[in-house]
């Protein structure tokens, strides 16, 4: 048991080195602009504080976590103005016009726009996309936009390390779950324990019957009525479920460049 | 057949004379006890063994002692045995010999059955440390085992009931099916007017009879294999104590019932299959005593002296079963919780990783 224990503790350590020893090798090397705050809608050292951290887990999933927002779209839809700003400023972390998760924000409108390219599209399909988007909204129409952003990238982050196709919000992947749960099964295993140290009762139902006399000596299963209730189906137009991810979906589309992306769309 | 002669003869006598019985090895002389091995009569200086059914009637030396105060002596030696007033079987405190007092066996007071002992002393003392070792949460100088203060063999009295049960219940059942049609879902339920009439036996549930004995401790030393249940023959304790039992049948019967009560309700649960729910509107369960031994059962008691205070341990003496709480150590509590807490998170882990999850 104890053995356990010390191995956890050494996949842990193991992860942290690793993750340290990358983002320094990779910390000073050149430095790139992901959040284009257009908008100003945040200070600069919040700017500073947002670049540092996408440029840390950008470089653990090989994809850019951009950030973009506006106050005009030059007449056209967010979308349209995303992928123009991508095929343009050909953002990505592996090559030009790679691998990229970009959030829109269009001030003007409104607007939420999240997009996946290439990897990003891969592993943030529109279904991933539509639970980040529930997530920060509520924040974006408090205002907090540091914080939406901050969110944004996180949990971006976190589902890119989740296998596509697969839900992000199963509860087994959920560390409050797993912990609780592990305690739970830690008490009743220990507190059987000490409940049978003094001895199970080990006489069952049938250990006094005598079999051969005892028996059912009438029965009667007597049909009554049938009721029938009838509900509606319960209506899921709304979400497509987690099964995405491949090719053009519903909340994506084609950059004039042709470049495929996921997407979901929303307003704040 | 000779001892139960005996025994009814004694009957007459009861008000006024005490009996002690007390058996001589035909051989040498010597005293003879039950040995729990061979299950026969045997005897400590010569090896001489005999089976209780044939033992001869000349060698059972009766004693009547016609002292009215209930004052027993030792055939062998002469001493007066200080007994309470529930011990029906004990050894002389002077000369260690086995002695039955007969006459508290005898009459009313004549069990019909017992199982003899089937494990020896040293057996038990073996057994019991054994089971002190596998103790998980018994703290380390606990489990050594080597302060046990008192180890005695003791026959506890029961009663074995025979009990019939004849139930009648009736229930309103359903069986729920849904199914789509369109748009919609629906639920389709279906009741039924259930009836069984059950008639029930259980034979020979034990009910300790004795004050002395912790109930739920001799609850669970069952269960006994009946096939060894022997009828009474007063060798079989010889070298062993005995108790008379301080509640009669009718006293205990409550408790019967409430035994098999589970039982009961279990099998008509197994007769009602098929069904999505059950509710019962009417249950009667009738239960009538055809039959009850009056038993005694081997039990081994273990006293075991552990940081200041006495624990009280029972082995079933025929299968070796150990009851009793034995003292828990905080530290092995802790140490099991934090490894099986931390092995389920690891694995909860793994299956994340398995299903395609993130590490953190």
């Amino acid at each position: 048991m104890i053995r356990s224990f010390k191995g956890y503790g050494f996949i842990i350590l193991f992860i942290i080195l690793l993750t340290f020893s990358s983002s320094i090798v990779l910390a000073d090397t050149y430095t790139k602009q992901r959040i284009y705050d257009f908008a100003n809608l945040l200070t600069s050292e919040e700017i500073e504080r947002l670049e540092s951290m996408a440029q840390k887990y950008s470089t653990r999933r090989d994809t850019d976590f951009v950030i973009l927002t506006t106050d005009h779209t030059e007449g056209k839809d967010i979308v349209e103005y995303m992928e123009d700003f991508y095929d343009d400023k050909a953002l990505g972390y592996d090559k030009p016009h790679g691998n990229t998760a970009i959030l829109t924000i269009d001030m003007n409108n409104r607007d939420v726009y999240l997009a996946g390219f290439y990897k990003g599209e891969e592993y943030l399909d529109d279904y991933r996309l539509d639970l980040i988007q529930d997530k920060i909204t509520p924040d974006l129409s408090n205002g907090d936009f540091y914080k939406a952003f901050r969110k944004f990238i996180k949990t971006s982050y976190k589902y890119m390390g989740i296998r596509p196709g697969v839900d992000p919000d199963n509860i087994l992947f959920k560390l409050g779950f797993q912990i609780t749960t592990s305690l739970i099964v830690a008490g009743i295993v220990v507190g059987s324990m000490a409940y049978n140290t003094g001895g199970r009762v080990t006489v069952y139902d049938g250990t006094y019957r005598d079999f051969s006399n005892s028996r059912i000596l009438n029965r009667r299963d007597t049909y009554l009525r049938t009721s029938v209730t009838k509900h509606k189906k319960p209506s899921n137009k709304n979400r497509s479920g987690g099964s995405g991810g491949s090719g053009i979906s519903r909340g994506g589309g084609m950059t004039r460049g042709g470049h495929s992306h996921s997407g979901s769309r929303g307003k704040f | 057949m000779a001892t139960a002669l005996i025994l009814t003869g004694v009957g007459f006598f009861l008000e006024v004379i005490n009996l002690v019985i007390h058996y001589k090895c035909p051989n040498c002389g010597a005293d003879m006890a039950f040995n729990a091995e061979t299950g026969k009569l045997s005897c400590h200086s010569c090896g001489r063994e005999d089976d209780i059914e044939n033992f001869p009637d000349e060698f059972i030396k009766a004693h009547f002692s016609e002292d009215e105060a209930k004052e027993y002596h030792c055939k062998n030696c002469g001493a007066i045995l200080i007994t309470e007033t529930e011990t029906t079987a004990t050894t002389c405190s002077f000369c260690g010999a086995g002695v039955v007092l007969a006459d508290r066996l005898s009459g009313k007071m004549a069990p019909s059955k017992v199982i003899p002992f089937a494990i020896s002393k040293e057996e038990a003392m073996k057994a019991f440390k054994k089971w002190c070792r596998n103790g998980r949460l018994t703290p380390k100088g606990f489990m050594t085992a080597d302060r046990i203060k008192n180890i005695t063999g003791i026959y506890v009295p029961f009663w074995l009931y025979d009990l019939n049960s004849r139930v009648q219940v009736n229930a309103i059942c359903t069986k729920v099916r849904t199914y789509t049609r369109g748009d919609y879902i629906y639920t389709e339920t279906r009741y039924y007017d259930v009836y069984r009439d059950i008639n029930l036996d259980y034979l020979k549930v034990p009910v300790d009879a004795s004050e002395k004995m912790n109930d739920e401790l001799m609850d669970k030393l069952e269960p006994y294999n009946y096939q060894e249940l022997k009828d009474f023959k007063t060798p079989y304790l010889a070298g062993y104590i005995a108790e008379k039992y301080n509640y009669d049948e009718k006293e205990l019967l409550p408790r019967a019932k409430a035994k098999i009560e589970n039982y009961i309700n279990a099998y008509i649960n197994s007769t009602i299959t098929g069904y999505s729910s059950v509710n019962y509107k009417d249950k009667r369960i009738d239960t009538i005593n055809t039959h009850a031994y009056y038993t005694l059962l081997p039990v081994w008691m273990v006293y075991y002296d552990y940081d200041k205070s006495e624990h009280t341990f029972a082995m079933n003496g025929q299968t070796g079963k150990v009851v009793g709480k034995p003292p828990i150590s905080f530290g092995k509590v802790v140490a099991w919780f934090g490894g099986i807490a931390g092995a389920t998170f690891v694995a909860l882990k793994i299956i994340a990783l398995l299903m395609g999850g993130g590490l953190l």
